[in-house]
């Protein structure tokens, strides 16, 4: 990655121009994704082709001679999901969106940057094979800046795969789908004719449809502003048309979004300590209306070079395979299965390196370890110094910042930020609290811990604020796991790799990586460390070196994510062999609350979050130590305790000291009773 | 010959005098493709022309392939310089046969002619595969056969095989030399004498049986000389493969040949009846000439397809039919290359197709336009083209509207039902018929196209055609994937000016032949056969991805044998490993075609 990117403001052009009306209504000839022979395709045709596909037509036939239903009723049945799911094209409709989205960016934001540059190459190589957009998700905006922007440089709008709750907010669904969302629905049932009207829909779109598709490949929105583990279910349907040769080859143009302020940020904070979502709705999008009467900065949109399947693939697969047989008979194989992580997460790890590191993300990175962990708060000069620094390093660790005057930069983010952090009196840099009460929550619907008012007074700010310094971690996480080593003490290099590739897995869902035994990642996280005066060598052994002040930046910055581990081990330790999740996450929020209260250590409440715990769970899935099910509705996990055992000794022997052990095991004793 | 119907027989064989010469070069160009006196040829001006009265395009100017060279190939037919290509061989220019005075005495007792002279083992040393000419016309080849011999017969050929297995000399079968899949080309490092087999002057017609409809002929005729001595006696093979007029029968039952006509009257394995292949152990055939025979595994098979590597193909007793009353040509319009696939699909479900029927993609649609003997520009085609067709056929683009040619072969009341069938059942296509010289056109350029990679050749642009078989279903895509890839690969290579198009030619039950034509300019990019292996190796793999096949009718040869095991599977490998080792221990029959000499 290029340290030098350049970037346009895509507002200028909307601030320059003397009538946007204009320019939304200029004549649409948008290059295609994947050109189809003489006429373009409708959104009814692909209705159609689905209802008509043998694959259907079987279905049908089947379920018909089963169930005694006629086959007419059942035709009508997927015409209902066909119309539930497709998308529209009402490109009236896409106008005056275009310009009510102009109107509001061009009052709350500064700025909206883009690479044009490979924009315009992604654009001229278009027209020979499907391309599909895989954006980051860390906000609704998301949906409408990718619809936005390809429109600006004359990109035919994206068929974007959406979430059924969508659907449900009055209006907006229609509106979405009128601009090209289809809908999907979340619910894992096994509703057969569902699903597969679903599959065939997207089979449809990606062989014989022509416009870009867009996806979101974690599934879901990013609540930790972090990436999360990719899905697997729309990249298989995405990739079936490739592997079964309905088309030469598929692009998959990976695209970071990020915001310097984002819409959901008290939202998720909320909702990642536990709060439950509440569902979207208009008067929840009407509410949103309402902030954006605020300053919501940047945001910057980088489409990263598209990666060919059929080069990332190489030999790797034969589709010759699908070659006896009704083609609509068939699904894609286990070893084509197999293959799809490595581009999950070529994807993700693309997605993240062209990510733009904003200055609050900076910002928040130093306030985040100032406020909880250091004595003395900091002016606006010292933070402006120590962000300068961390820019720096950032830079070196391939991150990529834009801003051409930094102290601006920081002042605005004062601006933009001023629900979060302010300079006091003193002029000094605090963060921003305010009173939280919650009325009556129904406790069936907690996921977790209903947490006190004080709790969530005191943790919300801080958990928002970590929202913004969570973009950054993944430069950060091996030398950090390399440093937290070292810590214990000094080793050579084998033993430092072992303890390395074991703390690496735990943390390879909350810090996702595919290959957390992966050398090279480590020798660069350890090289890198060498060159930023972290760690040294001298007769074979690593050891920590004399650049104080950035270590304890990197050690504290993830000093949540260890302790929520720890306490997620202590938990399970204390509870019984099968256990639901709501049990392991409510006390592990209870252990983790009470440690907070006690003060006996520095707790940070970001700990808290479901999020992290949930990928603690599933770490420990991954490496066999617990095993997961479902039943009757609930997740339930049996826990392997000798390994379990193992795994907490060596945790605890290498991780620094954390007090939350001595108050839990009261807690988890007590638990234990109530069990 | 049995006895009984003796009368409907000929009086002793017809001695064929073929328009192939045995001097071969004194008629057909030795280093290129077809007669010597057809070729395009470029005067001052630049002025363009096809030369020679053979083809009805022969002597006309081609005004239209000035500009289409320019812009598609990025050749200035006005100033290029033609490169400079080898004249005819000198007698130095290979190696001396290698072959000892006691096996050359041996031939020679044979009583059979023969030639050791470099130009006559050089003709016969090579097919007609891009890298084949390549090389003619500007190096050498690294192997050439040591000796040509030219049996007149059955017996001829046995006493030659018989010889060749005793001292261990190398035999390979020459029949037209139009092969385009490396077949005929000698090993690199055979280091036995080779003999080139070649079949021209065993060429007679044996016997008719008109009332079974068959007769029997040796296998070195070819297929105009067949065709013109059958016609005079009022009958037809129908066999009529685009190269008939060169490419021998036995030839076409080696490589499983397969006919322009198969709609009527079927490829060469439906044809044939009989055969006569002689073998190191001895000659392999059947004692009757039944139209069907339930008798264990079929070795008619073991002879098609075998491609020269398990014996000499001597005689072939063919299906003949009496001549059609009437041979029509039609063609039909088609907005786009979908609607044409979509048509053929549903001619072939009613089994309605007439002797050919044909779907040229938007690209080759366009290439038949410059084609035109006319004198305006290819512009001003195109645009009047715009002009018409979008005028008065609403719809249909330019860029996306392909042609279909159709050729009737019948009695004249049934061609005129299938006729009015076709084209009703096109408008359910959006077809539109376009008239009976299209047609024509269509089937006359297919043999003329063949002579325009020679003009390519002199100014940097190389050309090679392709073909497979394919399930319906998996036709269209298979098309655009290989056009992809192609466009793809000449990215990757640095190819700037090149044509990728296609045609369906052959539909059948259950799927259809497409044939693939690719050129491009290679100019300052290298070794132009390395070049065109890159980009056909590429495309082979991803019509093998798309459910296509390693050949409907090219064969295997050298240049595909890498698809062959996974074609076939490894027991399959094995079965005609087994074969081959049981007819030829002595591997006399060196052709290594088919599978790598590594396996054998
Ligand atoms: C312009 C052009 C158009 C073509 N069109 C068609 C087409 O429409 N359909 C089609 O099927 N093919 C076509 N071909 C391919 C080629 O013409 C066929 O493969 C043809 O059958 C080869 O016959 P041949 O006599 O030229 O054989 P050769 O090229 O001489 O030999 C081909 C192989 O068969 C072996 N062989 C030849 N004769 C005998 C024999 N008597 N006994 C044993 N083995 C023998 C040779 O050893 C060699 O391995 C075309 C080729 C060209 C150049």
């Amino acid at each position: 990655m290029s340290i030098v990117r350049e970037y346009d403001n895509f507002l200028d052009l909307r601030r320059q121009e003397t009538s946007n009306f204009l320019w939304i209504s200029k004549r649409w000839d948008p290059k295609i994704a994947f050109r189809q022979g003489q006429s373009r395709p409708s959104p009814q045709f692909h209705k159609e082709a689905v209802l008509n596909s043998p694959k259907i037509q079987e279905l049908i036939e089947q379920i018909s001679s089963r169930s005694n239903i006629s086959k007419s009723v059942l035709e009508h049945q997927v015409q209902d999901i066909l119309d539930e799911i497709g998308y529209e094209k009402k490109f009236k409709i896409i106008r005056w969106l275009g310009l009510m989205l102009t109107k509001i960016c061009l009052t709350v934001l500064s700025g909206i940057y883009i690479n044009v540059e490979q924009v315009e190459q992604i654009k001229n190589q278009m027209g020979h094979c499907p391309v599909i957009f895989v954006p980051t998700h860390r906000s609704y905006g998301d949906f409408i800046m990718m619809s936005y922007i390809t429109f600006q440089y004359d990109i035919e709008i994206p068929a974007i795969a959406a979430g059924m709750d969508f659907h449900g907010m009055w209006g907006m669904g229609t509106l979405l789908r009128d601009t090209g969302a289809f809908f999907m629905r979340r619910t894992y049932n096994d509703d057969h004719l569902y699903w597969t009207t679903f599959r065939q829909y997207v089979y449809q779109l990606v062989s014989k449809g022509d416009l870009p598709i867009e996806f979101f490949i974690e599934g879901t929105r990013s609540r930790s502003n972090k990436s999360l583990s990719p899905k697997y279910g729309l990249l298989t349907m995405v990739l079936k048309a490739f592997f079964f040769s309905q088309v030469p080859d598929i692009h998959f143009v990976p695209i970071g979004v990020s915001y310097d302020r984002i819409l959901e940020e008290n939202l998720f904070a909320f909702e990642l300590l536990g709060v439950p979502k509440p569902k979207e709705s208009t008067s929840g999008f009407f509410k949103s209306m309402k902030i954006l009467k605020e300053s919501f900065g940047n945001i910057y949109v980088h489409m990263d070079k598209p990666i060919s399947v059929k080069q990332f693939f190489g030999n790797k697969v034969d589709r010759s395979v699908h070659n006896l047989g009704a083609l609509h008979q068939q699904e894609v194989t286990d070893e084509e299965k197999k293959l799809l992580p490595s581009l999950a997460y070529e994807i993700l790890n693309r997605q993240q390196k062209v990510l733009v590191t904003t200055v609050f993300n900076l910002v928040s990175l130093i306030l985040n370890n100032n406020l909880v962990y250091e004595k003395d708060l900091l002016t606006l000069e010292e933070l402006t110094k120590d962000v300068q620094w961390i820019r720096e390093t950032v830079r070196f660790l391939g991150g990529f910042t834009h801003s051409t005057n930094i102290e601006r930069s920081i002042n605005d983010c004062f601006n933009t930020h001023k629900n979060l952090i302010r300079i006091n009196r003193n002029k000094k840099i605090k963060i921003v609290s305010n009173k939280i009460s919650h009325g009556e929550i129904n406790h069936k619907k907690l996921k977790g811990h209903l947490l006190s008012d004080e709790t969530m007074t005191y943790s919300v700010p801080f958990v928002t604020l970590q929202i913004y310094v969570n973009p950054v971690l993944h430069y950060f996480v091996d030398i950090n796991i390399i440093l937290v080593i070292l810590s214990s003490k000094s080793m050579n290099e084998d033993e430092l790799f072992e303890n390395y590739h074991f703390l690496r897995s735990l943390f390879a869902r909350e810090f996702i990586t595919l290959a957390p035994k992966d050398k090279t990642v480590f020798n660069t996280a350890l090289n890198n460390a060498i060159s930023l005066n972290l760690v040294s060598l001298t007769n074979g052994s690593y050891q920590l070196e004399n650049n104080e002040k950035l270590r304890y930046l990197i050690v504290n910055t993830f000093n949540a994510f260890y302790v929520s581990f720890l306490t997620t081990l202590i938990v399970l330790e204390g509870l019984p062999d099968v256990t639901d999740e709501k049990s392991i996450l409510t006390n592990a929020q209870k252990l983790l609350e009470n440690s907070i209260e006690k003060k006996k250590d520095i707790i940070h409440p970001y700990s808290l979050n479901l999020d992290t715990l949930g990928n603690c769970l599933n770490s420990l899935v991954d490496e066999r130590i617990i095993q997961k099910t479902r039943r009757n509705n609930k997740t339930l996990y049996e826990i392997y305790r000798s390994k379990l055992m193992e795994i907490k000794e060596h945790f605890v022997r290498i991780i620094p000291k954390y007090y939350v052990e001595e108050s839990c095991q009261i807690t988890s004793n007590r638990l234990q009773n109530k069990l | 010959m049995s006895e009984h119907n003796q009368k409907n027989q000929m009086q002793g064989p017809i001695v064929v005098k073929s328009v192939v010469p045995k001097n071969r070069q004194d008629l057909i160009k030795w280093n290129g493709w077809g007669y010597n006196d057809s070729k395009f040829v470029i005067k001052e001006g630049p002025e363009i022309y096809f030369s020679g009265k053979r083809y009805p395009i022969g002597e006309q100017r081609l005004p239209h392939i000035y500009d289409w060279a320019k812009d598609v190939l990025n050749v200035d037919l006005a100033t290029a310089k033609p490169k400079k290509i080898q004249g005819l061989p000198s007698e130095d220019l290979y190696p001396k046969p290698n072959i000892t005075a006691e096996n050359l005495d041996k031939i020679s007792s044979l009583g059979i002619s023969y030639s050791t002279k470099v130009i006559d083992r050089l003709i016969r040393a090579h097919g007609q595969t891009l890298h084949e000419i390549y090389t003619l016309q500007n190096s050498t080849f690294t192997r050439i056969p040591d000796i040509v011999l030219w049996p007149t017969s059955h017996n001829d050929v046995v006493k030659i095989v018989s010889l060749s297995n005793e001292s261990d000399i190398v035999v390979i079968p020459f029949g037209g030399g139009t092969a385009v899949s490396g077949a005929p080309e000698c090993p690199h490092n055979e280091s036995r004498t080779i003999i080139s087999l070649d079949t021209s002057q065993m060429n007679k017609i044996l016997w008719l049986d008109k009332e079974n409809l068959i007769g029997c002929f040796e296998s070195g005729i070819v297929g105009q000389d067949l065709e013109r001595e059958l016609k005079q006696l009022g009958y037809t093979t129908g066999h009529e493969p685009d190269s008939y007029e060169f490419s021998s029968l036995g030839g076409w039952v080696a490589t499983r040949a397969s006919g322009m006509k198969k709609n009527v009257y079927g490829n060469i394995e439906d044809l044939l009846v009989h055969v006569k292949m002689v073998t190191a152990r001895g000659t392999l055939e059947k004692n009757c000439q039944v139209p069907r025979l339930s008798c264990g595994p079929d070795f008619n098979h073991v002879v098609l397809g075998s491609e020269g590597s398990l014996g000499v193909i001597t005689e072939v007793i063919l299906k003949i039919r009496p001549l059609p009353q009437c041979k029509k040509y039609g063609s039909i319009v088609f907005p786009s290359f979908e609607n044409g696939v979509e048509f053929m699909r549903e001619v072939a479900k009613r089994r309605w197709q007439p002797a050919s029927i044909r779907l040229m993609d938007n690209d080759q649609f366009k290439f038949a336009l410059i084609l035109k003997p006319e004198s305006t520009y290819v512009a001003l085609v195109l645009d009047s083209i715009k002009k018409f067709y979008i005028t008065t056929i609403k719809g249909f683009d330019p860029d996306h509207m392909c042609v279909m040619t159709l050729l009737f072969e019948a009695d004249e009341a049934d061609v005129k039902i299938n006729e009015k069938n076709l084209y009703n059942l096109s408008k359910r296509f959006g077809g539109y018929p376009a008239g009976e010289m299209n047609g024509e056109r269509g089937y006359m350029l297919t043999f003329v196209i063949a002579y325009i990679r020679d003009l390519g050749l002199q100014y940097e642009v190389v050309a090679e055609s392709f073909e497979t078989s394919v399930p319906w279903d998996r036709a269209v895509t298979l098309a655009r994937n290989v056009k992809f890839v192609i466009t793809d690969e000449c990215k990757t290579l640095g190819i700037t000016h090149f044509l990728i198009n296609c045609r369906v030619t052959q539909t059948y039950d259950s799927g259809c032949v497409i044939y693939f034509y690719l050129g491009f300019n290679h100019s300052g990019l290298g070794d132009p056969v390395v070049l065109h292996n890159r980009l056909e190796t590429r495309a082979r793999n991803e019509i093998v991805s798309c459910g296509g096949s390693i050949s409907h009718h090219h064969g295997v040869g050298k240049l595909r044998q890498k698809w062959y095991p996974s074609t076939v599977s490894d027991v399959g490998v094995g079965l005609y490993l087994a074969a081959k080792k049981q007819l030829d221990p002595n591997n006399i029959f060196a052709t290594n075609n088919l599978v790598p000499p590594s396996k054998l």
